[in-house]
Formats: structure tokens, C-alpha cells, sequence
């Protein structure tokens, strides 16, 4: 009886005129984020930035716990929320693979918990819930596009999005464009092709298919040597993309080619992987591209957030994309048609020998993966990875949880036609460095090396109160000021943190939640 | 224990020839552990090396006693192995009979497909999916049929099938060939000249008969940074090896020991007894922390190495059996 009243309440709360019950009005995504986090990286700009500013530099010493609340997902090991939880109309949602809940964002209390029967595949991560109307979205390692009621989390229906004999699995959260339901999908041990698709919200049925490998005779099929290497070339998109509404432009990073490290039978530039892309989503057309990694063999994949924010660069305003690229490059592109403004590299990089006409980096061959070992830095995990990077419109800086090191990537298939990795990376050092870049520049503003290291690195969350959560490697959310780097509040939590931060404000109250481990952490200002 | 790499306040180096960083007998035994990142799947590095496909020991290995390679299958979930007497006899039997179209690692040949990447055959249950199409062959597409293939035939070839693309998709298992490759003597000069290794190592001393502990890819990963980093054991690195740091409290007085831990907010050392002390590091509490990396130089060289280098010095290492 008493869920019963709470829907019934939050359904009086409803935006725009009411129409989506206990819903999102998908125009809600092109609003200011202050009620909601209505979408993977809030709104469509992927800077995670919120005008919230209760919560602010000058008393974010007085920020305490406000609830956790525990996946329990009735297993035994422990599950890691890797989820940015959404909020709509006072419900949080979110995520690990093959589980979705539903909780109240004022106590963390829970409404619903959907568990999906999985047939398998690799359960490493779950990025979140999409909702568009009065359904919940998410995908499975199982490589199943789950619709949920979101008032009471009962199964709607499911549609496979991916063939899990083929090694596919699936980790993003979808995202929603007006009625598209986006869609990517991973998999990186059988050398299969990438795609990304929009599916109808009401059916789940194909409404596009985009491949990130051309098909022989397309465009770009002359940057591989033949249809088989193409049919195997990877390409995943298992990372949430961006959206500019205005130039109805959708931005998606796509993954590494396969064979990941035996490039021998894959020759040439390898398009659209470890690309930027932009296309059209109502269509799925491609409207440009910039690959950021030529021919990689280092699995640094291009899935890094395509930051969206319009800046002054050389007294010119101009609508940029920018992003921290896994293979340590930052890259700054004009979001209109793709062309490079800057590249420059946030870590220490040796695989490049410099950049091209595009402003693309050249691969070194002698930093290329080799039978009896090559040196190179970053390292196959990159110098950042999957974890959300924040822009901050009021100090125009670009942040981005980092990782220096250095491995030795091992060829390991020396045959023609190489199959599966066919090579090996090993580790050997590494530190992490929390940095501030200034993207008008390329210059680094400022670094913060932390001290520790080990466990997940943490997304990132920038407010108008200048604040920049973070997590560091010994389990503290930690909240800087994005100006200079200083520390003004952290808190030592039970794991590192394992999500990218949200905040939101209800009743005349913000929380800044975060997920370490498997807790759910939602922290308040005292009354 | 959780640090990679110190560089705060890294005041001093133990250059003193008298120590002997890294090297020791457990040193040796322990599992390299790669950096966090990628999507924090096992990596082929923490899936440590093997060779003539049988996984080496590492250390104490995994949790269970399970192998690395059996840990990166479960990750994969691509299955457990098939029964490897079914694979030696399908092996047989598709060499015979289908090796000559198919290759006999079943890679695709002149005339038949690559079958490990198949799509069919990734869909096949003990033969369910491949065994019409032996039996009736693909007139159009010039495969003969086999109709007196029996079932139990079929389920052998189909193990065989499995166990080759488990073998692609499990990256754990993967043989790394020879490397040392090197230049010993350019190695050796390496290490008493430019790379001023002699400074704390011996030939005579610490590495005496290094190359007989380690494997080679382990003995390369090691001299590279003798310290796993990550998930590291205390017991399983070299007391030499680890950070020292003194602690300066506003009042005095130095407190020196062994670093166990530190991060923006807190350090923790051990002390020559073995007793744990631990200080918080408020922004105005006016401690002095002095952190003293026995392997800072090992992190510098990591800059400079070429890969020449990197297998000249392992060609010399791998002279002290």
C-alpha cells in the first residue's frame, strides 16, 4: 500500500503536462539537470556538469552520508556497480549485469529488484538503465535489450541484440534520441565485427544497423586488405555515446580492430575503429569520422565519452568535441564536420612518431607487439579507460582520471591470418594521476598524483557550487576544487569508487551519489 | 598494499651497493599483476606465462588453486574444456578427412572456410550443427558429403572443433615464443655502463643464477620492475624492494620504517620491531612524510629502455644460471 501511494505521488511530479504518467518526456533529455539524472552522462553533452550548487566549495566540509543502499543480488561473490544511475521523478535506477533495481533517491529505499535468467557471457560490467516514457532499458552479458515497466520493474519484453556464440556481450547503458533506442554491444575474443543499432522503444525491433566495418567496395573498405579481415575486424561499441540536438548529430566511440595485437593480417588504417564517428540518428548514416587510432594493435580502443561544449579557440567560437582517448591522446575536433583542432598527449605516450596531416598520431612499428616483447607506454588498459571524464563550463577545463604505464606487448600468432588476441600485453608499471586540461590549448592546468594506486578508477562529476567529485585508488571519494586541484572534503568509503557520480536535488535538497564496490553511497548537506 | 609507484616526496635513493632490490628467491616466485585498466578483465599478464601449453605455477596461483587459464575461461564463460581423449581422437580424424579442405588446424584451407571462427560451428551442441552438413556435404558450395561419419565420430570432431576456438578465445593460453633474443655482451655492458644496474646489482651477488628461477618472459618482466604491482603480496617481494618513509610529526620526533600504505589523507609505516603506526595527513597538520623508492631508478629506465636494450639485458640475465 505504501509503494502504491509513493508511484502515486511521484506521478503528480511529472514534466511536461503530464503525459508520460511516471515517466520521462524524452524532451526532458534536452533540459538542465536539476531534479534528474535522466541519462547515462546526464544530458546529452557528456560533461557531466550540473548547475546544482547547494552543495558548494565553500561548505562541502558539513557534506555527510545521507543512505546507501546494497545490490544484493542473492549471489554469493560480490557484484561491482559500474552503473550511473538515473534518476526520473524521484526514483534511482540502476544496474549490474543481469540485475536491474529501482529505489526511492530520498532514503535509498528499494521499490523493485528484476533479475534477468542469463545464458552467459562475460559479466564484467552493466553501465546502466535507459528510460524513455514509462520503460526501463538495459542490456545483458547475455546480449539481451531488457524493457521493463519502470513502475513496478515487471518484464515488458526482450529482444537479443547480439550472437553469444560469437563471443558477443553486452555492457552499455542504451541511450534515447527522440523515439531510438541506441545500442551497442562488445566482444573482443573471436575477432567479430562491431555494430551499432537503433531499436523501436515500443517493440525493440531495427529501426537502423551501422557497421564499423565498411563492407567490400564501401567507402573506407580500402584501409583493409581483404572482405575476411574486415568481417573479423572488432570495432565495439560498448560505451555510451553523445548527442548534439541542434545539429541532430549522434557522437559514438568505437572500439579497437581485431585480432587485438596481431595486426599482420589486417594491414592499413583499419576504418571505423578506434574512430569518433558522427551519424545521424534517425538514419544510422555516417556523416564523418576521425579515427584517433590508425591500425591499433594495443587494444586502446576509442569508447572514451565524446565530450560535447562550444569554446573560443583562437578568438573563434566554435562547437567542439573533445576526448581523452585510451591511447593517452587528448583530441579536440570541430563537432560540425569532424576536422581536428588539437591533439596532444595528457600522458606520457612512446608508440607515435608523430602526427599526421589529419592530426592523427602515426604508429611506431618498434612500439608494435613483437614475438620476444616490445616496449610501450600506456599500457594495454590505457591512459584512461571506460570511467566518465566531466568539463566544466564556468573554469572551461577538461578532467580526466588518468593511468601512466608501461607494458611489453608480446605477438604471440605470427600466422598469416591470426586468430583470436593474438597477442599478450604484461604490465610492468603504473601510476594514477587525476588531470585538469585546458582543452582551448592542450596545456595540462593541473595534475594531482595519487599517492596509492590499485582498484577501479572513478568517474568524474563537476557543479556549479566548483566542485569536482573524484575517486582515488584508496577507496575516498574525494571532492577538489576543479580550479586548482586542492581538496576540500573526501570520505573513506568501503571500496574505490566504481561509477561515474550524479547529483540531483529533491525538496530543496542535493545529494551527490556515488557507487564503491557493491554500496550505493548518497551524501547531503545536514539540515 | 596498494601502490605502484611512489614519487611523493621521493627525497632519496637507495643507491648503496650494499642492497640488493628485487631479486630475491621469493621475489622470483611471485605473479606479475598488470595495471588496473582495460575493463578490468584478467589480463594475459596476470593469466601468467605458459609454455608447451601447460600453465607455469605462479606462486601460490589463484584462488582455489585454480590456473590462470582456468580463471580467464571462466571470465569468458566461453565453457569448460572438452574431453581432451574425444579432441585427440576428432583431431585425428578431421586431419584425415577434412584437413586437406579445412587445414588441419582448421584455419580454412585452399577449397574449405576457416571453421573456428564459424558461425555454424560456434552454434554447434556435440555435433547438432556440423553433422548434417558432413553428412549431406554443400553440393553448391563443392563440400562432398560423409554420410558414414558416425555420430560418435561427429561428437569427436566436434571437441576438436571446441577446443580450437576455445584455444583462439582464451588469450590466458596463449604461448609466448622465445625471447631472449638479445646481445648478451651489449646487455652486459649495458647493465655497468648506461644503465648503471651494477650500482645495486651483482652478477655474483643478488643474481646469481637469477636465470635459473626464472622463466624468461618472468625474468623480463622482473628486471623491468622487480615489484608486482596491484594486488601485491607483503610475503612474496623482497624487503629490499619495498618503500621506506619517515614520518616527521610537527613535535617530533622522525619515525622511520617500512611504507604500508599512503594516500592524500593517511600514512602508515612499520617500524624495525614490526609495530604499525599510522598518522593522518590533515592539510594543516604539518607532517612531513619522506618516501624513499628503492626502484625509483627502475621506473626512470622505463623511459629511456629501447627495445634493444630491453633484450640485450635479458640475454645477459639469462647468462647467470
Amino acid at each position: 500500500m505504501k509503494l502504491g501511494k509513493i508511484l502515486f505521488v511521484f506521478s503528480l511530479v511529472c514534466v511536461s503536462g503530464c503525459l508520460w504518467a511516471d515517466g520521462l518526456d524524452p524532451a526532458v533529455l534536452r533540459g538542465s539537470l536539476k531534479d534528474t539524472w535522466p541519462s547515462f552522462n546526464g544530458d546529452y553533452s557528456g560533461r557531466r556538469y550540473s548547475e546544482l550548487s547547494q552543495i558548494n566549495a565553500e561548505n562541502v566540509r558539513s557534506l555527510g552520508l545521507a543512505w546507501t543502499t546494497r545490490a544484493n543480488t542473492g549471489e554469493t561473490s560480490g557484484a561491482t556497480i559500474k552503473a550511473t544511475p538515473l534518476v526520473v521523478n524521484g526514483v534511482l535506477y540502476y544496474t549490474v549485469p543481469d540485475h536491474a533495481w529501482a529505489i526511492d533517491a530520498r532514503t535509498g529505499r528499494q521499490l523493485w529488484h528484476y533479475k534477468w535468467e542469463s545464458k552467459g557471457g562475460i559479466h564484467i560490467g552493466n553501465r546502466g538503465v535507459a528510460i524513455y516514457g514509462n520503460w526501463v532499458y538495459f542490456e545483458t552479458p547475455d546480449n539481451h535489450l531488457i524493457s521493463l515497466y519502470a513502475k513496478d520493474g515487471s518484464f515488458r519484453w526482450s529482444v537479443e541484440i547480439a550472437d553469444l556464440a560469437q563471443e558477443y556481450f553486452s555492457t552499455p547503458a542504451p541511450l534515447v534520441i527522440a523515439n531510438h533506442i541506441i545500442v551497442g554491444v562488445g566482444g573482443d575474443s573471436l575477432d567479430v565485427p562491431g555494430y551499432l543499432e537503433a531499436r523501436d522503444p515500443e517493440t525493440g525491433a531495427v529501426q537502423w544497423h551501422w557497421n564499423t566495418e565498411p563492407r567490400p567496395g564501401e567507402p573506407g573498405s580500402e584501409t583493409w586488405p581483404d572482405k575476411d579481415a574486415m568481417e573479423h575486424g572488432g570495432g565495439m561499441t560498448w560505451m555510451p555515446g553523445t548527442y548534439d540536438p541542434e545539429l541532430n548529430l549522434l557522437y559514438w566511440g568505437t572500439g579497437n580492430p581485431n585480432p587485438v595485437h596481431a595486426g599482420q593480417g589486417r594491414k592499413g588504417d583499419n576504418l571505423w575503429t578506434c574512430s569518433i564517428v558522427a551519424l545521424n540518428p534517425d538514419t544510422g548514416k555516417l556523416a564523418w569520422y576521425f579515427q584517433v587510432s590508425p591500425h591499433d594493435t594495443h587494444d586502446w580502443d576509442a569508447v572514451q565519452t565524446p565530450v560535447l561544449f562550444d569554446a573560443e579557440i583562437k578568438g573563434q567560437k566554435r562547437k567542439l568535441l573533445a576526448q581523452a582517448s585510451r591511447n593517452g591522446y587528448f583530441f579536440v575536433l570541430d563537432r560540425t564536420n569532424g576536422k581536428n583542432v588539437l591533439t596532444v598527449p595528457y600522458i606520457d605516450v612512446d608508440w607515435a612518431k608523430g602526427l599526421d596531416a589529419l592530426g592523427r598520431p602515426i604508429p611506431d612499428p618498434n612500439h608494435e607487439p613483437k614475438t620476444d616483447g616490445a616496449l610501450a607506454a600506456p599500457s594495454a588498459g590505457g591512459g584512461t579507460n571506460w570511467y566518465a571524464p566531466s568539463y566544466d563550463p564556468e573554469t572551461r577545463l577538461f578532467y580526466v582520471n588518468s593511468t601512466q604505464s608501461y607494458s611489453v606487448y608480446y605477438l604471440t600468432d605470427t600466422d598469416p591470418k591470426p586468430e583470436g588476441y593474438g597477442g599478450r600485453d604484461s604490465g610492468v608499471w603504473s601510476k594514477d594521476y587525476l588531470k585538469a586540461i585546458d582543452p582551448e590549448t592542450g596545456k595540462i592546468r593541473w595534475t594531482h598524483a595519487y599517492p596509492s594506486s590499485g582498484g577501479d578508477s572513478s568517474g568524474l562529476l563537476t557543479t556549479a557550487g566548483k566542485l569536482l567529485f573524484a575517486g582515488d585508488p584508496s577507496d575516498h571519494f574525494i571532492a577538489f576544487d576543479p580550479a586548482t586541484g586542492r581538496i576540500l572534503w573526501h570520505a573513506g568509503l568501503t571500496a574505490s569508487i566504481s561509477n561515474g557520480p550524479i547529483t540531483y536535488e529533491l525538496d530543496g535538497r542535493q545529494y551527490v551519489v556515488a557507487a564503491a564496490g557493491d554500496t550505493l553511497y548518497a551524501f547531503t548537506l545536514p539540515r | 598494499m596498494k601502490y605502484k609507484g611512489l614519487s611523493l616526496l621521493v627525497v632519496a635513493l637507495l643507491l648503496g651497493g650494499a642492497t640488493s632490490p628485487g631479486f630475491s628467491q621469493t621475489a622470483a616466485a611471485a605473479g606479475q599483476t598488470a595495471p588496473a585498466g582495460g575493463q578490468n578483465a584478467p589480463t594475459p599478464a596476470q593469466a601468467g606465462p605458459v609454455k608447451n601449453g601447460a600453465p607455469i605455477p605462479q606462486g601460490t596461483g589463484g584462488p582455489g588453486g585454480t590456473s590462470q587459464v582456468e580463471r580467464m575461461q571462466k571470465f569468458l564463460a566461453i565453457g569448460a574444456p572438452p574431453d581432451p581423449a574425444a579432441v585427440e581422437r576428432g583431431k585425428n580424424l578431421f586431419v584425415a578427412t577434412c584437413g586437406f579442405c579445412h587445414g588441419a588446424n582448421a584455419k580454412g584451407g585452399e577449397s574449405g572456410p576457416d571453421l573456428i571462427r564459424s558461425v555454424l560451428v560456434l552454434h554447434d551442441e556435440n555435433g547438432n550443427q556440423i553433422g548434417p552438413v558432413i553428412h549431406n556435404g554443400r553440393p553448391g558450395k563443392g563440400m562432398p558429403a560423409f554420410p558414414s561419419i558416425t555420430e560418435a565420430q561427429i561428437s569427436d570432431i566436434a571437441a576438436f572443433l571446441k577446443s580450437r576456438y576455445q584455444a583462439a578465445a582464451n588469450r590466458a593460453s596463449y604461448e609466448i615464443q622465445n625471447i631472449v633474443t638479445g646481445d648478451a655482451k651489449a646487455g652486459e655492458a649495458y647493465f655497468n655502463g648506461p644503465g648503471k644496474c651494477n650500482t645495486c646489482h651483482s652478477p655474483t651477488g643478488d643474481l646469481a643464477g637469477i636465470a635459473k628461477r626464472l622463466e624468461p618472459d618472468a625474468l623480463q618482466s622482473r628486471f623491468l620492475y622487480p615489484r608486482p604491482h596491484g594486488n601485491r603480496e607483503a610475503a612474496t617481494v623482497s624487503p629490499a624492494a619495498l618503500p621506506k618513509v619517515t614520518v616527521t610529526p610537527p613535535n617530533g620526533p622522525a619515525v622511520s620504517g617500512t611504507l604500508e600504505h599512503l594516500d592524500d589523507f593517511n600514512v602508515a609505516l612499520r617500524d624495525s620491531s614490526g609495530t604499525y603506526r599510522s598518522w593522518s595527513l590533515e592539510p594543516d597538520s604539518n607532517i612531513k612524510v619522506e618516501v624513499q623508492d628503492p626502484l625509483a631508478e627502475h621506473v626512470a629506465l622505463l623511459k629511456k629502455y629501447t627495445n634493444a636494450d630491453m633484450h640485450n639485458i635479458l640475454a645477459y640475465l639469462e647468462t647467470l644460471k
